[in-house]
């Protein structure tokens, strides 16, 4: 009996079908993990990975199809009979109680027998934390906590269930390179202890680094699932993207030499009043794409939006041309004639009114020219379909509201606005997040183009890959801190993962 | 692993899901089966209480439209019901939850009525004119304080505009037994009928408040969709962080919307007591501030579909009340009717959000 | 399935309005002036059951039994808000598009609105209960000396009470003459039996609020009263005496049914004394606009039937009283004294009608108010 158990697939999926409306999220999608494996669900935004892997968590209920675990037919209704089965999935965006402790994160809604058994319970966590060879203190606050001890909490917790199916949702994304290696050692060694892991990602790399066999998704659809041993970046690329795609970021050279904007002294405080930029002093010149790399939540947006005057600035000058804007509302840097343009992190909530048509949102910093009490719509609608065919924009029309439309093309319809108000200062932050690989190379062209015009723009990354081909110069924030600020040519990839972690802070910047 | 197989619970008979995008036509389509669906369901009501559908759905109409008295009595009630409805709109537009409409139109007709009982020397034109600027003004402020605390200390403006009203309500107490008291009702607390002079006129038989009801609903569509003041509102509404992308001043835009809505109301609650009172009492709202919540979100917050709307509503209004006397039922009946009817409508937007999925055979 | 269930609901309503239709009630008995109708607005609902609107229906039915009049000659607005002259107006509209020739308004906000729509609407009568406007021509007011049937309620009060204090739940305060005068009348009743009982009055500032008028009325409990008597439209307060098993006296109708243990009697109106003879002079043509004050001679107002808890002898007192006042006793008979040690009536003289239901604002020797 035991025997047969372990031949049989861990957790095996068939024929998977799951609709939204009209939409297909999932056609009939073959998949199987084995104990003691690691499987890598590779595909682009949109392409289905985390609807079928909620359906493994209980969080969705397939149209069709069978789900297999230890070889038996389930019907998983709830998170909560996912865990029961085994099956634990780490998310995305962390569901911890920022006041209270990992050891009762971890055992919150465990229903043990008894009340006072919390110090058995201490026992248990630190037990699994002694086995996998974490790197946590169990009775520290989850709010004074790292994004990578948070990722360790969650999984903490799924193990704690006595989980041996894990899932991982993009787990690297918040991660410095450095973190990532710990995680992958952690996974490296629940694959020894034999549990079964799949990790949700669009990095080749790290497929390529970790997986033992990869399953690709395209449009809903599962095309092929390949030994890692056997396959190469290229050919999941071309498999995930469906035809042959050049990998390679253009990085012209300028030569303006020209300071546009110089940053002296910054410190901005966040609501709460607590600093979340501290003294960072910078400049942006003509003709170059100024990365800005770092942990997630190190300042990145406080920066962007204290440019664009939208955060006040508590000490410090920002110098557009050797003019301070600081203190300055994004209204009057508009009419000083210093044409600004901002593609900020939530395109919808931010930069786009989400529920209005292209026509309109063509028209959110232009609406308010000429003496008129109305709004002239005619050169927005214009504007707006002739980005349509430049950008290949796929809209039923452009008065459909713009949530509607995927994240691709969101993206291109607020950055073809912002380039095309001719910009001297092009700040885009996250600009390829969610993104196809095609949209991504289009953005990644564009932001050249810019460049080569001599705009100056200032590039909010999370791929270091990415940024290390396209940026000429980038700068590390840490903690609100400018940590380093390196040639692009002079440095590696985990030279500035160590700029990102506290651990650079105390060696100094570069 | 034995436990395994009692774990796989059966699948839950319905469950609910959210709907896409709907079509104009399916939309359209909806309500008119809502409106069946109202209408069987209140027929199920008054077969309950022992009359005749049918006969109590004609005498609903007849009694709005049957004679010229009757209509002009129905318009007379849709004109608040559309002022207000209509100065309700750019803050629902904006996502600012103005549920005081009530006080604003109080408010309205408190301003007014300060005018009337002491100004009512000065010309017609004049008195009117001073009347409407003032009704305006009293909405309001009414209106701006709401939003004045909001964009200052952030308060919730759902309680803040609800708790409004009833300061306003109290208003129009202390008026009417200090120092409004009519002096010749010896010592009955009541606000004097106003003079002729300080009326609103009449055009074909209903007083002019129809025809401002009107030239607003016009006013209100190319505001809100050809201006840019339309626009910011509509930003506003959909995110604040938008709006501040875009260099709108988002604390003003709210001040400035607020007040054109309280004022709206402001000349509700003018036209009411000018037009149809004649005097201040506390029934000057009689519950249109919140009545008009229902039709502005009912009409999806556009103009034309509000005056549709209203029209309707005074009807069902009106008609109850006739079918009350002429079948001698009690007024609650003609409540619950209303009731009714409403809460099918209502409920049927559900609808068109969201579907019913039920459990297939194996 | 949903469309099955909502077809055969169609199917069931108009197999069933058919049969309605046949089972419609036959209206043809009308008298001779089929034509004639009579409309009342009503600011309550005569459903329920007791109280002001209820007191005032029980007159339009004894009414139109006494004209025999049929269902469809009496039109009633019920629910009509007194405070909202939009929908006084629209109520009154319907009545005379459906016919009315005459329109009794029972409460007294209706009053402005029916002086203008006197005006406007000169074929119809308006007649006004409570208020003091009028016209020439087609526009009255009616109201009555209900102090009498106070004082007489007075006695039985007077008579109950062992604590010698008397609960009164007034729904205005003093400036009101018409609560005043009749606190003031009852005070008298209850002097004229037990000259040591005093009156506590508590107002409740509204004419009709059961919750307020429950809590005064426990006030008045809590301090000692054991009868409680009323100005305001609810049972509460003749229910909470009810709770606490003492006595109370009520007011518009016979609150006995409500208060089965603690009632003892109310002063009541009689308004289908008016009603039929102003329906009647209508419908004969010889209606003319003078305004009606009626009392305990024309049977306008009354006690209502003494009930099994009233002391003895209350029953031999009070038909005394109501035999001095139909005698000429005028209930309001100097020397009288207000609670401040005033003069308000001087020895052998009398207040008239007007001075007791419209200029009065003091309290008798005994009221006083909590």
């Amino acid at each position: 009996m035991e025997n047969m158990k372990k031949e049989a697939m861990a957790i095996e999926l068939k024929q998977i079908t799951k609709t939204f409306g009209t939409v297909v999220a999932n056609n009939k999608i073959d998949l199987s993990v084995r104990q003691g494996e690691i499987l890598a669900l590779l595909g682009e935004n949109g392409s289905g990975k985390t609807t079928l892997m909620n359906m493994l968590s209980g969080i969705y209920k397939p149209d069709s199809g069978s789900i297999l675990i230890n070889g038996n037919a389930v019907t998983i209704n709830s998170p909560e009979d996912a865990i029961a089965l085994g099956v634990g999935m780490i998310h995305q965006h962390f569901k911890l109680v920022d006041a209270l402790p990992a050891t009762d994160n971890i055992i919150l809604g465990v229903k043990d027998k008894g009340i006072f058994l919390k110090k058995s319970r201490s026992e248990k966590i630190a037990e699994i934390i002694k086995r996998f060879g974490l790197n946590l203190d169990p009775e520290k606050k989850v709010y004074q906590m790292s994004v990578s001890e948070k990722q360790t909490v969650e999984i903490l917790k799924v193990l704690y269930r006595k989980a041996d199916i894990l899932i991982l949702d993009e787990p690297t994304a918040v991660l410095t390179p450095q973190e990532t290696k710990r995680l992958f050692e952690i996974l490296l060694l629940m694959k020894k202890e034999g549990c079964a892991v799949i990790i949700i990602t669009h990095k080749l790399n790290e497929v390529m680094e970790i997986s033992d066999r990869v399953t690709i998704l395209r449009k809903g659809e599962s095309v092929a699932t390949v030994n890692t041993a056997s396959t190469n970046a290229q050919e999941l690329t071309e498999l995930m993207v469906g035809r042959p795609v050049e990998l390679s970021i253009e990085h012209p050279e300028t030569y303006f030499d020209e300071n546009l904007l110089e940053i002296h002294h910054l410190t901005v405080e966040d609501e709460e009043g607590i600093n979340m930029l501290k003294d960072i002093s910078f400049n942006l010149n003509r003709g170059e794409i100024l990365g800005v790399a770092g942990v997630a939540g190190s300042g990145q947006k406080e920066l962007c939006e204290s440019i664009a005057g939208l955060l006040p600035v508590k000490k410090g000058a920002i110098l557009y041309h050797n003019e301070n804007i600081v203190g300055k509302t994004p209204n009057e840097i508009i009419k000083m004639g210093i044409s600004m343009s901002f593609i900020p992190e939530d395109r919808l909530g931010m930069g786009l009114a989400a529920s209005m048509g292209m026509v309109d949102n063509m028209l959110l910093k232009k609406y308010n020219e000429g003496k008129s009490p109305f709004v002239s719509k005619k050169s927005a609608r214009e504007l707006a379909k002739r980005l349509v065919e430049q950008l290949d924009i796929v809209t039923p029309s452009v008065d459909t509201p713009v949530r509607r439309l995927s994240g691709g093309n969101v993206q291109k319809v607020l950055l073809g606005r912002e380039i095309e108000s001719e910009p001297n200062v092009l700040i885009t932050a996250y600009a390829v997040r969610g993104l196809d690989i095609n949209s991504s190379y289009t953005i990644y062209d564009s932001l050249n183009e810019q460049k080569k015009k001599g705009v100056g723009v200032l590039f909010i990354g999370e791929d270091l890959d990415v940024m290390l081909e396209l940026c000429d110069r980038i700068m590390v924030l840490c903690h609100g801190r400018v940590t380093g600020n390196v040639d692009t040519k002079h440095i590696t990839k985990e030279q500035l993962g160590l700029l990102m972690t506290d651990a650079g802070t105390k060696k100094g910047g570069v | 692993m034995g436990a395994l197989g009692s774990r796989t619970k059966q699948e839950p008979f319905i469950r609910v899901v959210k709907k896409t995008e709907i079509s104009i036509g399916k939309t359209f389509l909806l309500s008119l089966f809502a409106l069946i669906a109202a209408i069987m369901a209140g027929g199920v009501f008054i077969l309950a209480i022992g009359q005749n559908p049918i006969d109590v759905y004609i005498t609903i109409v007849k009694g709005a439209w049957r004679s010229s008295i009757a209509t002009k009595g129905t318009i007379k009630i849709a004109i608040p019901l559309l002022i207000a409805a209509i100065g309700i709109t750019p803050a629902f537009q904006m996502k600012f939850w103005n549920i005081g409409a009530e006080g604003q139109i109080i408010m309205g007709g408190i301003f007014a009525t300060y005018f009337a009982l002491n100004f009512d020397y000065l010309p017609h034109g004049i008195l009117l004119l001073l009347m409407f600027v003032a009704g305006m003004v009293g909405g309001g402020i009414w209106g701006l304080l709401p939003a004045v605390f909001k964009t200052r200390f952030g308060t919730n403006e759902t309680l803040f505009t609800l708790m409004l009203n009833y300061i306003a309500l109290y208003m129009i107490r202390f008026f009417t037994e200090g120092p409004w008291r009519d002096p010749a009702s010896s010592g009955f607390p009541k606000i004097a009928t106003f003079s002729e002079n300080a009326r609103l006129d009449r055009i074909f038989g209903v007083h002019a408040g129809w025809l401002i009801g009107l030239v607003l609903v016009a006013v209100m569509f190319v505001y809100l969709k050809y201006t840019k003041h339309g626009y910011e509102i509509s930003v506003v509404g959909e995110s604040i962080n938008t709006a501040r992308y875009a260099g709108m001043n988002v604390k003003r835009i709210v001040l400035r919307t607020m007040f054109i809505s309280g004022a709206i109301c402001g000349i509700a609650g003018m036209t009411q007591v000018t037009g149809a009172a004649y005097t201040l009492g506390e029934g000057v709202a009689g519950g249109v501030g919140f009545t008009a919540i229902t039709v502005a979100w009912l009409s999806k917050l556009n103009p034309v579909i509000i005056l549709v709307v209203s029209v309707l509503f005074s009807m069902l209004d009106k008609g109850c009340s006739v079918m009350q006397s002429t079948f001698g039922l009690s007024s609650a009946v003609s409540g619950i009717l209303q009731g009714i009817i409403l809460f099918f409508i209502l409920g049927f937007d559900f609808f068109t959000r969201y579907r019913f999925v039920f459990r297939k055979a194996r | 399935m949903l469309k099955k269930l909502l077809s055969l609901c169609l199917l069931a309503i108009m197999v069933l309005s058919f049969t309605a239709c046949g089972t419609k009630k036959d209206d043809s008995e009308a008298g001779n002036n089929s034509d004639f109708k009579v409309a009342v607005i009503h600011i309550g609902d005569p459903a329920d059951g007791a109280g002001y609107t209820f007191a005032h229906d029980q007159g339009i039915v004894a009414m139109q039994e006494e004209l025999k009049l049929s269902d469809d000659q009496v039109i009633r607005k019920n629910n009509v808000n007194d405070a909202d002259a939009v929908a006084i107006r629209t109520a009154m509209e319907e009545a005379i598009e459906e016919g009315a020739d005459i329109i009794f308004g029972t409460s007294w906000g209706y009053m402005d609105t029916m002086d203008e729509m006197a005006k406007e609407y000169t074929d119809v009568i308006f007649s006004h209960a409570s208020g003091y406007m009028s016209n020439e021509t087609n526009f009255n007011n009616y109201f009555g000396r209900i102090y009498q049937a106070r004082y007489l309620s007075g006695i039985a009060a007077g008579l109950k009470t062992q604590s010698d204090m008397i609960g009164y739940v007034a729904a205005m305060g003093i400036d009101n003459s018409e609560v005043t005068g009749g606190i003031n009348a009852f005070a008298l009743g209850v002097e004229s039996v037990n000259p040591d009982a005093k009156v506590y009055v508590k107002v409740t500032n509204s004419w009709l609020d059961p919750t307020l008028e429950k809590q005064a009325a426990e006030a008045l409990l809590d301090m000692g009263c054991d009868v409680i008597a009323q100005h305001a439209d609810s049972t509460a307060p003749q229910m909470a005496a009810e709770a606490r098993g003492v006595w109370g006296v009520g007011y518009n109708s016979d609150m006995t049914k409500d208060a089965p243990k603690a009632h003892l009697t109310a002063p009541v109106w009689k308004w289908g004394v008016y009603y039929t003879k102003a329906a009647k002079d209508a419908m004969e043509g010889t209606w003319k606009s003078e305004n009606y004050f009626g009392g305990l001679a024309e049977g306008f107002v009354d006690v209502s039937t003494l009930s099994d808890n009233c002391a003895e002898g209350t029953k031999d007192a009070i038909d005394a009283a109501k035999q001095r006042i139909l005698d000429g006793f005028k209930v309001f008979e100097g020397e009288l004294y207000d609670n401040q040690g005033n003069v308000v009536c001087a020895a052998g003289e009398a207040l008239t009608d007007a001075d007791i239901t419209g200029a009065m604002n003091w309290y008798y020797k005994t009221v006083e108010v909590k």
